[in-house]
């Protein structure tokens, strides 16, 4: 099914400050990212006219954010979810115009996610009452996300011989491209030393394993091909797109093994059949580190290497700046700051527009260095062809190709 | 409706309306583990479900499991999210896979469960001892007149497999 390549395009990006105390609701935060992602694209209120968002109960709806800005809607829906909706949700408002529902759809995440809502379950989510399906985990100390992966994490070590060192290149990388972002809260760059040398959290999770919990909301604009030419920046295609892919036995998916599988494994035949491309034509990624596991355990299951040896891929510069494919250029969730996946996609973009923000003077206009030392550049040269790799758990995920 | 079980600063709500999980509980606090048997097609499931997950028919009865199986995978917590395990730390929390249809009906298939390791008198193993491989079998941890959690302990039985835990 290739109907859709190259119809659909993302013409507008924005986000607000990453940061640890916003002092803001989240209604404020949506409403400035969905602002940059309109201006962005050269398009004024007027122009948008479909609203996606997504959230745990942690946000505003669209029905307070478009009329704040002037936009008469006409579709929009409110999703519950985290990791992985950026790119259900970019194929979903293609749908929606696909069916005549609308023309523009504005797609944001807004949330005080360090301050208010800690997306690691401390604070208000760790309040909740406990019933339901959470009673066959939660009652057992098992509540963050990082809780919720670890036994996926640790059994990929003991089937594969995968260790902490090569897991921890992630962060390091990551790290180094963070120093290339003014955007991103860590900008230091650590070592493979300083990630296993940090303190526990949970087994086989050390502190730097862990991404940063954020204050930010961040807003992504779809249209169509025909629409885009007339927006201000290059635009950029969608070739291929896969939503909330899940392995069987979602609601307890350790009763189906092997319990290393991520849901990659099912969602990749779809997008790359959509593309028409495979791993080999993608030039950046963007796989999701919510934890330094999970961007490894996509990269393999999509084919990015073989299944078992992502701890090499991942040790092996691959990953870098400067290397052949290199993965979350922005710093991702270790570094720039924590957004549930809707910054790898608008980085990418970025990347794709060849205007990526980074320390060259003349960014903006498409000029750079290629220097990837501290504080310089982080533009990848050339790119054509870039990927994003959701994740909201080992057994749901979803993806997004998209071209120059 | 019986009142929330409070549990390590938790509240844990198991409604009179609860068709998943009430009668479960009932069961483990009599030290019972149960699980549902398809009546058509006869293969178990757990968590608590309504329908064969590989037949799709509605009918099921509990069925009463050896409660003896293998640590596949686990997890050692230092940093504790819920205040009331905060002063268990570091605690175990193991990915117990049962001996009943392991690898069945598909080879990728078993009943897993999650609990905390512990010692026979409820306190909490120490983290040293616990690897993939070893042996356990269920334990009750009393909660309520209605309700008890199953967690597991270790046997002296033989591993089964590659024993292993993280150096």
């Amino acid at each position: 099914m290739k109907a859709l390549r190259d119809k659909y395009c993302i013409v507008g990006v924005g986000e607000t400050e990453y940061s640890r105390a916003s002092n803001r609701t989240t209604r404020a935060m949506a409403v400035e990212a969905v602002r940059h992602a309109i201006l962005d694209a050269g398009l004024t209120a007027g122009d948008v006219d479909g609203m996606l968002d997504y959230q745990g109960g942690d946000s505003t709806l669209a029905n307070h954010v478009a009329p704040d800005l002037g936009i008469r809607l006409n579709f929009y829906m409110d999703v519950m979810g985290g990791g992985s909706s950026t790119e259900a949700l970019v194929g979903l408002a293609m749908g929606a115009i696909e069916a005549g529902m609308c023309q523009t759809v504005a797609i944001y995440r807004s949330m005080n996610g360090y301050s208010e809502f800690r997306i690691g379950g401390t604070g208000a989510r760790a309040a909740q009452p406990v019933r339901g399906l959470d009673l066959a985990q939660v009652p057992f100390g098992m509540r963050s996300a990082g809780q919720n992966f670890a036994p996926t994490f640790l059994r990929h070590m003991y089937e594969y011989g995968t260790t902490s060192e090569q897991v921890a290149h992630v962060k390091v990388a990551h790290s180094k491209h963070a120093s290339q972002n003014p955007k991103a809260l860590l900008k230091e760059r650590v070592t493979v030393a300083d990630v296993v040398g940090s303190r526990w959290i949970v087994t086989p999770l050390h502190l730097l394993d862990c991404c940063l919990e954020t204050d930010n909301a961040t807003c992504v604009i779809v249209t169509s091909a025909e629409r885009a030419r007339d927006c201000r920046p290059r635009p950029v295609h969608i070739l291929g797109v896969a939503g909330r892919v899940s392995k069987p036995r979602l609601d307890f998916h350790w009763a189906h093994g092997p319990i290393t599988r991520v849901a990659g494994y099912y969602a990749k035949d779809i997008v790359f059949g959509q593309a028409g491309i495979g791993p080999d034509d993608v030039d950046l990624t963007g796989s999701y580190d919510a934890f330094t596991f999970t961007t490894m355990l996509q990269l393999e299951e999509y084919g990015f290497c073989k299944k078992g040896e992502g701890g090499h891929h991942v040790s092996s510069g691959v990953i870098e700046l400067g290397g052949r494919r290199p993965n979350n250029t922005s710093g991702g969730h270790l570094c720039e700051g924590y957004t549930h996946g809707m910054s790898m996609v608008i980085e990418n973009v970025r990347q794709l527009r060849g205007t990526v923000d980074d320390y060259c003077p003349k960014a903006a206009e498409g000029v750079h260095t290629y220097d990837y030392a501290p504080g310089r550049c982080r533009q990848v040269k050339d790119a054509e062809i870039a990927m994003n790799l959701g994740w909201a758990m080992p057994p749901l995920g979803s993806a997004l190709i998209l071209r120059r | 409706m019986p009142q929330p079980v409070q549990y390590r600063g938790m509240s844990l709500i198991v409604p009179d309306n609860d068709t998943e999980w009430k009668e479960f509980y009932a069961h483990a606090r009599a030290h019972r583990l149960v699980v549902r048997k398809c009546a058509p097609c006869g293969l178990l499931r757990y968590p608590p479900t309504h329908a064969c997950p590989w037949c799709m028919a509605l009918g099921w009865n509990w069925q009463e499991v050896s409660g003896r199986g293998t640590i596949y995978s686990y997890e050692i917590v230092h940093h504790a999210i819920q205040p009331g395990f905060r002063e268990l730390t570091p605690y175990a929390v193991v990915l117990v896979e049962l001996d009943e249809q392991r690898g069945q009906p598909t080879p990728d298939e078993s009943l897993r469960i999650i609990a905390n390791l512990l010692r026979p008198d409820l306190t909490p193993e120490g983290p040293a001892e616990v690897a993939i491989g070893k042996r356990v079998r269920v334990i009750f941890q009393d909660l309520a007149d209605h309700m008890a959690l199953p967690q597991f302990t270790l046997t002296d039985e033989p591993p089964q497999g590659r024993v292993w835990r993280l150096p």
